[in-house]
């Protein structure tokens, strides 16, 4: 008869879904972006990568034998934290850079909250704005597309000292032939990467697009030399919008529970983003709009409970 | 005797102001930024806290108790605004170091928190004892704190390069690096304490 | 006196140079209060309401008595026993019009009078709006914004901590870094994502 009688207690429907599962499918749909990096900066794009992977999983292996927990590295969590810190990064920095960053994300950024499922902040972008903080000069000097040894600086840095942009064509911007970090310039790899999750049903909607919409609405608003001037779509293209937006942004610990409160994380998101960089120092506020928003998290859940039925 | 030293030296691990009892952190973060004004600090708030615990000690009977705080506050008081004074004397580069962070020590939680868990019930010799241990305990975490926090910041301590070729994380000298190494020194500490039991 | 200046100290106290997680002011309270949400609301309302009292009497005892009698070097000492008497003031009058919010103050109110913040912010009031013991133009009204950004900086930063914490409740943080070490952290990270607006222009 086979074992197609199987007597069990409840739940008798299984999924193959699991958290590696999940885990793993977005670290291969972040592949299309790695490839892209490496054929736009070069080989030092695969070894950073690497080099920030097999720091973030010895660190978390590390911690797991020391505190006699159970190992949990296989779950490919250490290795997104890994490669998206990777993607935050200009190609040119000294190797020990994102090893040093990928033990300040698990540590820091996970493991003394406790580990998968517990941390409060995106895990990556607290080692990235912790780079970004200790090392600025490495962390902001970007190499020029197709050659290793000319600097160049991003367009979002441009605009930000005010020079005329002496435009970058917008498929310029789609394609990721310009300066910037080495998984954010290719918004195809990356929308690839997206349609993926999107297909598989590991991310929704809701904060992508309330983030990328906000964030181009406010930019069209105030962005330009006056009222309703502002070019959205070069902002959107630009800079760690649409990394952040689909990879980081949608982090299921880090992030609201309810349909409504994702709404209004991507809303807040898209606002701190646009923000800063019409007018705050930096020419990019992705990584700190997004955790700023995961700060707020534990009380936007607050405050968007769903209803219990029942309960009044 | 015995008891005696005791006194004092409770202030240095046992009973740490910075590490056990967790008063005084906002000057304690502020000015670790390097070891010069960690000591710089700490001796001004060694000063205060022997000055102000030996002179409650021996008005502590002639304070009615319900104004007992205030007074305590004037006593502290004054001894910050003559600390103050001479700084702004003798080391003004110091004074301006430690900013607003000199005047603060009259709201200093160890200060205060001495004078009235210990000096008021106490004979002047232990108080005097109580306010140099915490004191000195006080001085020893500062000066800890602000070695870590200088030379992971900037490479040097005491203004002197200790590694060559090595490139100082700068958020060590920025608030967010102090509420780490604070954070983090806490947790090593109770994992000791913890260890011990 | 002018909105670019409201503007701008709004800013400052409020996110960049933020009472709590920039110049450590109040961390006492803010690591030992913090971890729920409702005494951490009452604390940060009384502790705004004192700040904004104090910045404006502690503005008019130095500009009308200290600065003409020259007596400019007992600031520390005057302004904190004002400190003192204001506390004690606010709460009498609490407690005979409403004793509802007295009780929900309830012991915070005491404590406030050794919260760095209030003397912190009194002092910096002056640092940076009396140049040279004259006052500068409007220097009363930004002193008076001033303390009251601070308290709104600070009730921020209680807010958000105290989210954070009543969440971590239900994690598994690690023995060691149980209560102070973990809520250290949190404002390590909480710091470092405030610095987000430094630089700000507009």
């Amino acid at each position: 008869m086979g074992n197609n009688l199987l007597v069990s207690g409840s739940p008798h429907i299984y999924t193959r879904e699991s958290i590696s599962r999940i885990m793993w499918t977005v670290v291969i749909s972040l592949i299309p972006a790695g490839i892209a990096g490496v054929i736009i900066f070069g080989w030092d794009a695969l070894w950073i990568t690497l080099a920030a992977v097999a720091a973030a999983v010895s660190t978390e292996l590390i911690f797991e034998v020391l505190t006699k927990k159970k190992i949990t590295v296989l779950d490919g969590s250490a290795v997104i934290t890994g490669i998206l810190l990777a993607f935050n990064l200009p190609a040119g920095v000294p190797l020990w850079l994102p090893i040093v960053g990928a033990v300040f994300s698990m540590v820091v950024g996970k493991l003394v909250f406790g580990g998968l499922g517990q941390n409060i902040f995106n895990p990556a972008l607290v080692g990235r704005v912790f780079l970004l903080a200790s090392w600025p000069k490495y962390m902001t000097t970007f190499t020029k597309p197709f050659c290793d040894t000319v600097t160049s600086a991003t367009p979002l840095a441009i605009l930000k000292e005010g020079k005329a942009l002496g435009h970058i064509p917008y498929w310029d911007l789609f394609i990721g032939n310009h300066g910037g970090c080495i998984g954010e310039v290719c918004i195809l790899a990356l929308l690839i990467g997206a349609a993926i999750l999107f297909i598989k049903g590991y991310i929704s909607w809701h904060i992508p697009f309330t983030y990328i919409f906000t964030t181009g609405l406010f930019i069209y608003v105030f962005g330009g030399p006056g009222l309703f001037k502002g070019d959205w779509l070069f902002h959107i293209l630009s800079g760690g919008l649409i990394l952040g937006a689909f990879f980081m942004a949608t982090d299921y610990v880090a992030t609201p529970l309810t349909a409504r409160g994702q709404i209004i994380f991507g809303v807040g998101c898209g606002v701190l983003t646009a923000v800063i960089r019409i007018w705050g120092g930096y020419p990019e506020g992705v990584s700190y709009a997004i955790l700023m928003m995961n700060a707020a998290t534990p009380f936007i859940d607050r405050y968007t409970k769903n209803r219990i039925y029942g309960s009044r | 005797m015995k008891s005696l030293v005791h006194e004092f030296t409770k202030g240095i691990i046992r009973e740490n102001p910075t590490f056990v009892l967790v008063l005084g952190l906002c000057p304690t973060l502020a000015v670790s930024v390097s070891v010069v004004n960690g000591i710089g600090m700490g001796i001004a708030a060694t000063f205060v806290l022997l000055g102000s615990s030996m002179i409650v000690s021996l008005v502590k009977n002639f304070i009615p108790n319900k104004i007992r705080i205030p007074c305590f506050i004037v006593i502290i008081a004054t001894f910050v605004t003559i600390t103050e004074l001479c700084m702004k004397a003798y080391s003004p580069v110091l004074d301006r170091a430690l900013g607003i962070y000199v005047p603060l020590i009259v709201v200093n939680c160890i200060v205060l928190g001495r004078a009235e868990a210990f000096a008021c019930k106490n004979n002047l010799a232990k108080s005097f004892l109580d306010g140099l241990g915490m004191g000195v305990g006080f001085t020893l975490a500062l000066v800890l704190i602000s070695a870590i926090r200088e030379f992971l910041g900037s490479g040097q301590i005491l203004g002197h390069t200790l590694i060559k070729g090595f490139e100082p994380p700068f958020i060590f000298g920025m608030p967010s690096g102090a509420l780490l190494v604070i954070g983090l020194l806490l947790g090593f500490f109770n994992l000791i304490k913890n260890k011990k039991t | 006196m002018n909105l670019q200046e409201f503007l701008s100290i709004f800013i400052s106290s409020v996110f960049i140079y933020n009472v709590i997680l920039s110049r450590f002011l109040g961390l006492c309270p803010f690591v030992a209060i913090s971890k729920e949400t409702k005494p951490a609301l009452a604390m940060s309302a009384a502790v705004t309401f004192v700040i904004t009292a104090s910045s404006a009497v502690t503005w008019l005892i130095y500009r009308f008595l200290l600065l003409p009698f020259n007596l400019a070097y007992l600031r520390t000492l005057s302004f904190v026993l004002v400190i003192a008497a204001l506390v004690q003031l606010i709460e009498m009058v609490i407690r005979k019009t409403s004793p509802v919010l007295y009780r929900a103050f309830g012991i915070y109110l005491t404590l406030i009078t050794t919260n760095c913040a209030v003397l912190g912010a009194a002092v910096l009031n002056i640092d940076m709006f009396f140049v040279k013991g004259r006052p500068v133009a409007g220097s009363f009204y930004y002193s008076i914004f001033q303390g009251f950004c601070m308290g709104l900086g600070y009730t921020l930063a209680m807010l958000i901590m105290s989210g954070i914490r009543e969440r971590l409740e239900l994690s598994r943080v690690p023995k060691a870094l149980h209560n102070f070490p973990i809520a250290f952290i949190i404002a390590s990270v909480l710091s470092l994502s405030f610095m987000g607006f430094n630089g700000f222009k507009f």
